[in-house]
């Protein structure tokens, strides 16, 4: 399978995990088994075996911001790194539905994070913790 | 000596070790990377995918494992509780992820597994080669719990396969293992058995290897029978013919 096929398909698997996230009120558990494992582990699994397959000729490093940017050059290793966001970043969004669920802050206050959680990650999660802090005074996982 | 026909005693007695259970799922589901892995990859060594060779070490582990764990349901509860089990258990499960780890890291990084001749490859060999031995030597210290019960022919069986498991794949492993490749013999032009690969053209010593190891399976299959004549004729056939096969390897012959 081509980097660009692996792609196509990965993109609205994530989706599909976000679109069960916003609409996870009328199904919490269905939405957490597709959101929370399902999805984030198929793309795992994808990952896993690009990085088994193809970081033997990754070129590049972890070493230096040059090294990181040459190692995401190689298609198949960019590719990865894509998949990388969209797993862990669905799984974040999936954890942000439960947490929220659990101590009682309300969906619509949610929505904006999981928006911001589904484009910029990490600014996701940060707005989570604000939100959460605020409402519930609460931080740690 | 009269052969008597009497129903096996397939009686479960207990529970699957939990050791071996976790081990043969964690076997089984770390092959499913290595299958997208190998959809993905296109390199080849020694014509074929190069996962392949992993691919198979995962299936041979989990069907070695796996049995293992449904024989032991099949002794007394408790017969693996020790504490010189548990650690003699963790120790085999410890050199299984040892053998695992080695054959999937040579394939990611492209390089021979067994058979390596340069630097830090050829350093590990030999030590994979003590780890092969500690985890087949797992059949034969549950044939020795089999044995103990050998009044039944079902349970003679199961000793006498898995104590032949172990007396038999480590030579054949071993002169596999001590030759430069596993194939003995030319020309090899490609002729191959179907599935398993073994050359049908020259003497491949993995055929030996994949018979010895499967006596586990093969005579307690003669134990089903019931009868404890089935049981040695099957055992001491099944011998010949992982020692004919072993024989006409080294000359440089297919099995037949």
């Amino acid at each position: 399978m081509t980097p660009d096929a692996l792609f196509q398909i990965a993109n609205p698997l994530a989706l599909l995990g976000w679109l069960a996230l916003l609409a996870s009120p009328l199904a919490p558990r269905a939405a957490h088994a597709v959101a929370g494992a399902a999805i984030p582990l198929l793309l795992s699994l994808a990952y896993a075996g690009l990085v088994l397959a193809f970081w033997w000729q990754a070129p590049g490093g972890f070493g230096s911001l040059p090294e990181v940017m040459r190692l995401f050059t190689h298609p198949q290793i960019a590719l990865a790194g894509w998949l990388h966001y969209l797993a862990f970043d669905l799984f974040l969004g999936a954890w942000e539905v439960r947490t929220a669920r659990a101590e009682g802050i309300p969906h619509w206050a949610l929505v904006p994070c999981l928006v911001l959680t589904f484009l910029f990650g990490p600014a996701g999660l940060l707005a989570f913790a604000i939100l959460r802090f605020t409402l519930v005074r609460k931080v740690l996982p | 000596m009269t052969a008597t026909l009497t129903a096996p005693r397939l009686a479960v007695l207990s529970r699957p070790d939990p050791l071996l259970l976790r081990l043969t799922w964690f076997v089984a589901l770390t092959a499913l990377p290595l299958m997208v892995a190998s959809g993905l990859d296109g390199r080849l060594f020694q014509g074929d995918d190069i996962w392949l060779k992993p691919l198979k070490f995962h299936l041979a582990l989990v069907v070695y494992t796996g049995t293992l764990a449904l024989f032991g349901m099949l002794l007394p509860a408790g017969s693996l509780a020790s504490r010189r089990w548990r650690l003699y258990l963790g120790l085999v499960t410890a050199c299984t992820l040892a053998e695992l780890l080695w054959i999937d890291g040579a394939a990611a990084l492209g390089t021979a597994s067994h058979f390596n001749t340069t630097g830090f490859g050829s350093a590990l060999y030999p030590l994979m080669g003590l780890a092969a031995v500690i985890l087949t030597s797992l059949s034969l210290a549950m044939g020795l719990l089999f044995w103990r019960e050998r009044q039944d022919a079902l349970h003679l069986s199961i000793a006498l396969g898995l104590i032949l498991t172990f007396v038999l794949t480590v030579p054949a492993a071993g002169t596999l293992a001590n030759n430069p490749g596993h194939l003995v013999g030319t020309p090899v032009t490609g002729a191959r058995f179907p599935f398993f690969g073994w050359s049908a053209e020259v003497g491949d010593l993995r055929l030996p290897h994949f018979l010895a190891t499967h006596a586990m399976h093969a005579v307690p299959l003669a134990g089903l029978t019931g009868n404890r004549t089935a049981v040695w004729a099957t055992a001491a056939g099944f011998t010949a013919l992982v020692g004919w096969c072993l024989v006409r390897a080294l000359q440089g012959l297919p099995p037949f």
